[in-house]
């Protein structure tokens, strides 16, 4: 008998420890991810061990209501945790997004389980205070509580989050409290009420878990938390792309799928250059069209000319005009350039759109994302710009950005070649843009137009005669040094230089 | 570690699939099997007719609306015939090059493409040029072709040894040794490109029948692709997959019973340059060859008659009477002709024609290949790792062929549905096995058959496919077997009888192609514009 007994005690303790282990994996986890997604680790860490410790008070002081079948609710409370605590990185991640209540569940889920976690051990003591001796009982217990807490600490940083991530680490402690849960379930059968029952719920939560542990992947690329090291203030997906907006104290930023398309700290010296040079070259800029370029920051710096009449704008996901037009934030961004007279909005594909297309332009603005797909690729083909040389005046201009001339040489002048090419002459120049980098922009024009840069209106943030003629200036690094292919739809040879060149430098 | 990390992924797998099997119970894919109408075609062989109603007088009476028959018919209406009819069995003219569409875009029944022309055939260049395939004049050096219709990249993909590489030539994780008898037959197939047979004619031509006759070349003809690969030493087992995909693509024949000749033909006849495409393009549009079908349609609409089954074709006092079943009225019709151009493949003209020769002779020589053809309406799937969605997507030791993007023609962002033609040639057991197995198996067999396929390459296809319509062609083309080429047989069942009843069609050329019936249409028009001036 004494055996037996003894064989159970130390069961028993086994499972203190593995509680412990995990109640302090739990609380890490949550400390952690709420520093990531919302920043101030001090803070984050401090009320979260807090919330977590007083929880733990809470379930002590609860546990007196328990009163029979010890053994029963020791294992519920177990797999509950298991429960709670296994998936409670999975949905901090997936709730992140709504913003608002995201701090509600994080606390919420810190405080059940601390309450559960400080329910079990004066259950657990009072199980066994009958079969060990109180002053040993207490010694044990708390020796295994304390060395669990210890393991916890060290294996958190070391191993799991490096190794498994924070959705599967807490997902495996869950399959470990639950796989603890249904032992004693099946171990204790005889001494415990539906032990069946019991067993069965641990088996359905332990395939719940592994199923989970093997798409946590699916969950991480689910939610973009991560990606961002500021607040996202505003997503949305739209049928094109998702749209996320991020901000801290000093700027805004606008992401499409992932990608940084302007910070409100620097993106005047993106848009100002990518629409000066062209219209301080025309003497009546009449007739505008603008390609893509939904937010309306060039738009923005095209109507500082008052000879402009008409500006269209074509830019395929209405959700993005809509939100730039509407958003009080962004219109002060953008002086509500999209909700002025003189600019008509048409959402729709731009390729087809100049496909369709009979008017004649005397400036044309292209403001496409990078060609870093087969499908945008297409955008800067010779296909495409024979389009656009259609669509100009004899005498107009076309501005096309055309990623780094630095990180993407090759990139940058396959678009110059590929302009030339349908007969366009060119002007490549850059500038410095410190959220993107040094970034290029090409102009291209049926005939070469008289006055260069004649007209640049006052004031500029950044542009102005002497940065411009330095923007024209092309050092040694920013040469491609090789002959290189036209971009046509049968060859995609933009898209190949680009992958090849970004993901060179994205390896550093 | 990683090894358990293995097998957790493996178990959970298998509980996750499991899951998702029952969700996808309740997914219906919808569609339907469609058939060239092969019902109304067996009437051809199973029914007699009663005497016919009407009597019409014309011309010329084309039996048959594929590209053979509406080349001819192209040619009579340009030489100021309008005294003519073409008859065909289906609602739509346009043979092989059937096409069909939905609210995302056309998609082809048969082939999705034709090669970059050989600069030689002039006749089919002027029609390219009329279609605006060509944008240059004809006095250009180089032909320019529209930039619209060349395959926009990428191409071709790959998927072997779990990953998709760009191209269909194996080259991921091939065995150097293997790789170096590949790039020796890919050296020798660009020798037999630019060769030349001792009467000075190339080697390989387009057609078929303006290739040399020297018997260095011809003899290649004797044997099957397969043994004239072992002959020369290549064993490699990724270059024979590559073969055999190749003739199968082209044929529907596999490659130990392909000519060899022929096989060959596939990469050593296409030569043509243009200004901005060369040999390798080819040009495509989301319909496919229908495409171009609508091109040539478009001026003959006047001489349509769909749904007319050809019954009999007879010869009294110098008068050609052709009796037709009018599938519409169902009642049997006559038109007395001076000139007939039978554009149908050989079987059924043996059957019009009720030449109980020609039946023996064309079922002792020619095989049909059965096919199959499904076009699939799909959201985005999901990718495996390589090379990205292709215009052609061809999975290694698959039955299949792999699928076509029908959509990838298309220049607009982010269309997140797509059409996707799938092909499937028959070749598993003989002809007749399998065109009778295929006209058995239901839509939800013929679904499942595709998906277990594709699912290795989208795992999630499964529960993406919205709709898939299946089309079965019983007897999609001539198989050409060793001594179809250059044997005796196309010329004895190709030869006009009497001088007003000609033959045109790509069994008769000895090879499918879209050129070839262009060509086979062409040279019957001119044999009946002969005999109309010879006769005025």
């Amino acid at each position: 008998m004494s055996k037996k007994e003894n064989g159970a005690q130390w069961l028993l303790l086994t499972a203190v420890f593995v509680i412990a282990t995990c109640g302090l994996i739990y609380e890490l986890v949550a400390g952690t991810l709420a520093s990531y997604l919302l920043g101030d680790s001090i803070t984050q860490f401090s009320t979260i061990i807090g919330v977590y410790l007083f929880s733990m008070g809470i379930g002590s002081f609860l546990s007196k209501y328990f009163s029979k079948n010890l053994l029963a609710w020791f294992i519920r409370i177990e797999l509950l945790v298991g429960l709670v605590g296994g998936f409670s990185s999975a949905l901090l991640f997936i709730t992140f997004p709504l913003a608002a209540s995201f701090r509600l569940i994080l606390y919420a889920i810190v405080l059940i389980t601390g309450i559960l976690v400080g329910l079990e051990i004066p259950l657990l003591m009072r199980i066994l205070e009958k079969k060990v001796e109180f002053k040993e009982l207490v010694s044990r217990v708390f020796t295994f509580d304390y060395i669990g807490a210890l393991l916890a600490s060290l294996i958190f940083p070391l191993l799991l989050v490096p190794h498994l991530g924070l959705i599967r680490t807490s997902l495996f402690f869950g399959i470990l409290n639950v796989g603890v849960g249904w032992y004693l379930a099946y171990k204790f059968s005889g001494e415990v009420r539906q032990a069946g029952l019991l067993k069965a719920s641990a088996i359905i939560l332990l395939l719940s878990q592994l199923v989970c542990f093997v798409f946590s992947e699916k969950i991480m690329t689910y939610s973009e938390a991560m990606t961002y090291d500021d607040n996202v203030v505003y997503s949305t997906s739209t049928p094109y792309q998702r749209i996320v907006i991020t901000k801290n104290k000093h700027e805004l930023r606008l992401f499409l799928n992932g990608n940084l398309q302007f910070s409100t700290a620097d993106e005047y010296r993106y848009h100002e250059a990518l629409v000066h040079p062209t219209f301080s070259s025309l003497s009546n800029p009449e007739q505008v069209l603008v390609l893509g370029g939904g937010d309306g920051l060039a738009v923005r710096e095209i109507l500082k000319y008052p000879a402009v009449k008409q500006v269209t704008l074509v830019d395929l996901d209405p959700a993005m005009t809509k939100l730039f037009s509407k958003q009080r934030m962004l219109t002060m961004l953008n002086d509500s350039s999209l909700l002025n007279p003189k600019v008509r909005v048409h959402n729709a594909d731009a390729f087809t759109w100049l496909r369709n297309n009979k008017t004649k332009f005397d400036a044309i603005v292209v403001d496409f994302p990078d060609p870093s797909n087969f499908s945008i690729g297409k955008l800067y083909s010779t296909t495409f710009y024979q389009l656009l040389k259609h669509a100009l005046r004899p005498e107009g201009i076309a501005v096309i950005q055309s990623t780094s001339p630095y990180v993407a040489p090759k990139s940058f002048w396959c678009v110059d070649t590929t302009l030339k090419a349908v007969g366009l002459h060119t002007i490549a120049y850059h500038n410095y843009v410190p959220s993107f980098g040094e970034w290029g922009y090409i102009m291209a024009t049926p005939q070469e137009p008289h006055q260069w840069f004649s007209h640049i209106p006052a004031p500029l943030k950044f542009l102005n005669p002497t940065t411009l003629q330095q923007m024209l200036t092309f050092p040694e690094d920013m040469k491609a040094h090789q002959l290189l292919d036209i971009n046509k739809l049968n060859n995609q040879a933009l898209v190949k230089y680009f992958e090849e060149e970004w993901s060179k430098y994205l390896e550093r | 570690m990683r090894r358990r990390s293995f097998i957790q992924s493996i178990a959970g797998l298998t509980v996750v699939s499991s899951f998702l099997a029952s969700c996808q119970r309740q997914h219906v894919i919808k569609g339907s099997v469609i058939g060239a109408s092969s019902h109304t075609g067996h009437l051809l062989r199973d029914k007699n007719f009663a005497a016919p109603v009407a009597t019409t007088e014309h011309d010329i009476v084309i039996v048959g609306g594929g590209i053979s028959g509406l080349s001819a018919a192209r040619h009579l209406h340009r030489q100021g015939i309008t005294n003519m009819v073409i008859l065909d069995l289906e609602k739509e003219m346009g043979g092989n090059a059937a096409c069909g569409s939905n609210d995302i875009s056309g998609y082809p029944w048969g082939a999705h493409y034709v090669p970059i022309p050989n600069n030689d055939l002039t006749a089919y260049t002027d029609f390219m040029r009329e279609c605006g395939v060509i944008t240059s004049p004809p006095e250009a050096p180089l032909p320019t072709y529209n930039e619209y219709y060349i395959c926009f990249d990428p191409e071709e993909r790959l998927y072997i040894n779990g990953q998709w590489q760009e191209g269909l030539i194996p080259q991921f994780g091939v065995p150097d040794a293997e790789k170096k008898q590949i790039q020796q037959f890919l050296d020798k197939m660009q020798a037999f490109r630019i060769a030349k047979g001792e009467d000075g004619k190339d080697a390989f031509a387009i057609p078929l029948d303006n290739s040399s006759k020297d018997p260095v070349f011809t003899a290649l003809d004797q044997l099957t692709m397969k043994e004239w690969l072992h002959q020369q030493g290549w064993t490699s087992p990724y270059l024979q997959w590559y073969v055999n995909y190749c003739t199968r693509d082209d044929y529907g024949t596999t490659y130990d019973e392909i000519s060899a000749w022929v096989g060959i033909q596939y990469f050593a006849s296409r030569k043509g340059k243009g200004s901005n495409a060369d040999h390798h393009d080819v040009l495509t549009w989301p319909e496919g060859n229908g495409w171009l079908a609508a091109h040539l349609k478009k001026e003959l609409q006047p001489y349509f008659r769909n749904e007319a089954l050809v019954a009999r074709i007879q010869e009294e006092d110098g008068k050609l009477t052709i009796d037709y079943f009018d599938v519409k009225e169902s009642r049997l019709k006559r038109i007395n002709a001076r000139q007939c151009i039978l554009a149908v493949p050989q079987f059924v003209a043996g059957r019009i024609l009720h030449d109980e020769a020609r039946i023996r002779k064309v079922h002792q020589h020619i095989q049909y290949s059965p096919w199959m053809v499904a076009n699939i309406r799909s959201n985005a799937l999901d990718e495996r790792t390589g090379y990205a969605l292709s215009w052609d997507n061809v999975i290694y030791d698959s039955p299949s062929l792999g699928y076509v993007e029908a959509t990838h023609q298309q220049v607009e962002q982010g269309k997140k549905q797509k059409n996707l033609t799938y092909y499937l040639p028959l070749t598993g057991k003989s002809p007749v096995e399998e065109r009778k197995a295929a006209i058995e198996r239901t839509h939800t067999e013929w679904v499942k058959m595709i998906v277990d396929d594709l699912d290795l390459v989208h795992p999630d296809i499964a529960a993406n496919i919205e709709e898939v319509n299946v089309m079965i062609w019983g007897h999609a083309m001539a198989r050409p077997l060793p001594g179809t080429a250059h044997g005796t047989i196309r010329q004895e069942l190709g030869a006009s009888i009497n001088d007003r009843l000609h033959f045109a069609h790509t069994d008769l050329a000895g090879n499918s192609l879209f050129e070839e019936a262009f060509y086979q249409g062409l040279t019957a028009a001119q044999k009946v514009m002969t005999q109309l001036s010879a006769k005025i």
